[in-house]
């Protein structure tokens, strides 16, 4: 009898742990080196909580469409790397992914600042984590540069006299920097941003902050920088196809010596460089007379969990365990950059775990002072604005003013349909 | 026939039937109804009426510089391709050694066509320091733009589609074989040349394969997305933005779930009446053995 009891107490408690196991999935994207860390992170954290996680993973391109067609279905994965300007498009009042606010015993929220809660809220629901805070950098090959006999530019002046300077001593097919579609985009940001001290889309009132005039100016900046050899033409560019700067071969070999580009690109640029090839973020160029350096500065990415999960406290643990307790920081590293949470700060930093290439673009980042960005500056559609009209400029097709003016219409009806009730 | 066995072939079709209702049936006609809301994937679709259409029609200059675009490919693509694969057909119907190595040769980049490692290859093939530009140098000629032009990108993509000529050519070699050997012994004999045999007995009796290729390359030709996509992504100034990349951007980009669907369906009627002028026009052009018309 004795035994029998017993028995049943063995299977019962059995049955009670495998009810709290739980099944879960996890979605992101990114390149090799973040799957690699990510799944040995989620298999130490799944075998801490006793979980079981699927990963689900991609590259960049399409995970957006994926991402928005899983949650239309209602088949997101429970915890999802989440891009942060996805927020208010896949959540408009907060209420498209759980509210982690509400699983605060299991998260260690103290693990972030209020400007970071804050970052990834959405009408005052928490919706997602804050991973790492990510900018844009100019960077450049410090051996083509130094071929040119030329020291890395710190202002626009220094990038734009050197534009003869490599035509004259390296080739014509050599040029200071690249900058076509969004690259483009943002360098008419900059500069934009720098001349008025104004982001082009205010984060407070969610207006439009510049004049037809302004972006005028911004534009024939852009059109300055071909003229000067300082970027390539936008048709020489296509003329390969649509390709990533990565595998474009005139970046690789050097022909292309800079790029505006995230801090949290290092190792993807500069990894496919030919050999004896270098790189070296410079931080931001200074305009004269600007009114702001003008970083552009966000939340890179921010882990959410999803509404319709069943398992949500399940998911929590897990959460909570890649980005504040020492088995999943370990595990993960400095895969999506240097990590926002203090407690995965602390930790790589006392393991030496961060690259001091990414720590000094880090730095740069916090240090650069810059309007607040609208998240909407990433919507596709503002984005496809400005791209479709500053392509159409590089081409000939349509005058300064009148790409202005487009793209401040179509930036204005984005606005309008999402913000105005 | 009993009770139980008569049902014994809808059974057998089921596994089908259900596919077809769940996968093909049930989204396209949901997407119709769509087409009349405002759906953002997220939210619930909210009724509009006709506003899609209007706005499609009356407003929409990427539209319009879309559907042109498709229009221009579907022209070039369709006749360069179908006259490419029926002259490969021609060739390889000659009774050759090693005929079957050729046959199986020429039909791999159709098997391979779809993919987009074939598009990427195409990408390097194309490219400014590519094969096709190592040439053109080679003799004596002067590099050529071939994605930064909108004049040559899609001209270049057209390509890509006639290379994967092999499923048509395959059906118009078969199409040769079947023709009856005896009315080319006859003409032969009557004095007729080679062009002249091809001309006015090989050509009409594989007019119903023409016309079968003719329709679905067609219908091919208008759902182009993958090489687009992978190569140019639509540009440059939208000189390869197909429709069905439009449809695409509008769909899972913007969201725009209710207009993606107007331009589907506006696609599908394009689609299904230059098909019904294809077959209007087949009376008078398309020979069918034992016809007593001609």
């Amino acid at each position: 009898m004795t035994t029998r009891i017993l028995s049943l107490a063995l299977a019962t408690t059995a049955l009670a742990g495998a009810a709290n196991a739980a099944d879960l999935r996890m979605s992101w994207w990114g390149g090799d080196s973040r799957h690699e860390a990510t799944q040995a992170a989620l298999e130490v954290c799944g075998e801490k909580h006793g979980h079981t996680i699927s990963p689900e993973f991609t590259g960049w391109s399409g995970h957006f469409e994926k991402v928005a067609t899983q949650i239309a279905g209602g088949t997101e994965a429970d915890i999802m790397q989440i891009n942060w300007p996805w927020l208010p498009i896949f959540s408009k009042n907060g209420d498209g992914f759980a509210d982690l606010r509400e699983l605060s015993d299991t998260i260690d929220l103290s693990q972030w600042s209020d400007a970071q809660l804050e970052a990834g809220s959405v009408g005052g629901t928490l919706n997602g984590l804050l991973v790492s805070t990510t900018g844009r950098l100019f960077v450049f090959n410090t051996t083509t540069w130094e071929e040119a006999g030329l020291e890395l530019p710190t202002t626009w002046d220094e990038l734009i006299a050197a534009g003869p300077v490599f035509a004259e001593t390296l080739g014509e097919e050599y040029y200071p920097m690249e900058a076509i579609g969004l690259d483009a985009a943002l360098i008419v940001t900059l500069y934009g941003t720098q001349k008025t001290g104004k982001s082009l889309i205010d984060a407070e009132t969610n207006q439009i902050n510049w004049t037809v005039e302004e972006m005028t100016d911004a534009i024939e900046f852009y059109q300055s920088l071909v003229d000067n050899h300082v970027i390539l033409p936008w048709r020489d560019q296509l003329a390969s196809g649509v390709q990533a700067l990565h595998e474009n071969p005139k970046w690789t070999n050097g022909e292309i010596a800079g790029t505006y580009q995230w801090d949290s690109t290092y190792f993807k640029i500069s990894d496919p460089l030919a050999e004896g090839e270098e790189i070296e973020y410079v931080g931001l160029l200074d305009l004269d007379g600007q009114q702001t350096p003008g970083i552009y500065r966000k939340a890179s990415m921010v882990f959410s969990i999803s509404a319709n999960s069943d398992n949500q406290q399940a998911a929590a643990e897990v959460l909570n365990c890649l980005l504040n307790e020492p088995e999943g920081v370990a595990a993960m590293g400095s895969a999506r950059g240097v990590p926002a949470s203090k407690a995965a700060l602390e930790q790589l930093q006392s393991e030496d775990a961060i690259a001091p290439e990414q720590a000094d673009a880090q730095a740069k980042i916090l240090e650069a002072e810059g309007p607040a960005i609208h998240p909407f500056m990433e919507h596709p559609d503002v984005r496809s604005a400005m791209q479709d009209n500053l392509e159409a400029f590089a081409y000939g097709q349509i005058d300064a003013a009148t790409a202005a003016d487009e793209m401040l219409y179509a930036i204005e009806e984005v606005l309008t349909d999402n913000f105005d009730s | 026939m009993g009770g139980d066995s008569k049902y014994l072939g809808l059974w057998y079709v089921s596994p089908y039937i259900l596919g077809f209702a769940m996968f093909t049936a049930f989204p396209f006609i949901t997407s119709f109804y769509l087409s009349f809301t405002d759906y953002d994937l997220l939210s619930a679709p909210e009724w509009v009426g006709l506003e899609n259409y209007e706005k499609l029609f009356e407003r929409d200059r990427t539209f319009k510089k879309s559907l042109s675009v498709t229009l221009t490919y579907v022209a070039l693509t369709v006749p360069l391709k179908l006259t490419f694969a029926l002259f490969i057909a021609v060739v390889l119907n000659y009774r050759l050694r090693g005929i079957n190595v050729f046959r199986t040769a020429y039909y791999v980049p159709s098997i391979l066509g779809g993919s987009v490692a074939i598009a990427v290859l195409w990408r390097y093939i194309f490219a400014e320091a590519g094969l096709v530009n190592m040439i053109i140098t080679m003799l004596g000629g002067e590099p050529v733009n071939w994605f930064g032009d909108p004049g040559n990108a899609l001209f270049t993509i057209t390509l890509l589609r006639c290379w994967q000529f092999g499923s048509a050519m395959v059906i118009f070699l078969a199409a040769l074989q079947s023709v009856d050997k005896s009315l080319y012994e006859a003409a032969s004999i009557d004095g007729a040349g080679p062009w002249q045999i091809f001309r006015n007995i090989t050509l009409p009796l594989i007019t119903p394969v023409i016309f079968f290729n003719l329709i679905m390359q067609t219908v091919q030709a208008f759902q182009e997305f993958n090489g687009p996509y992978i190569i140019t992504q639509g540009g440059p100034l939208k000189s390869t933005y197909l429709l069905p990349l439009y449809i695409y951007d509008e769909a899972f980009k913007s969201f725009d779930m209710g207009y993606a669907s107007a331009i589907a369906w506006v696609l599908f009627l394009i689609i299904m009446v230059l098909t019904l002028l294809a077959f209007w026009s087949s009376k008078k052009w398309v020979y069918y053995a034992g016809d007593k018309r001609s």
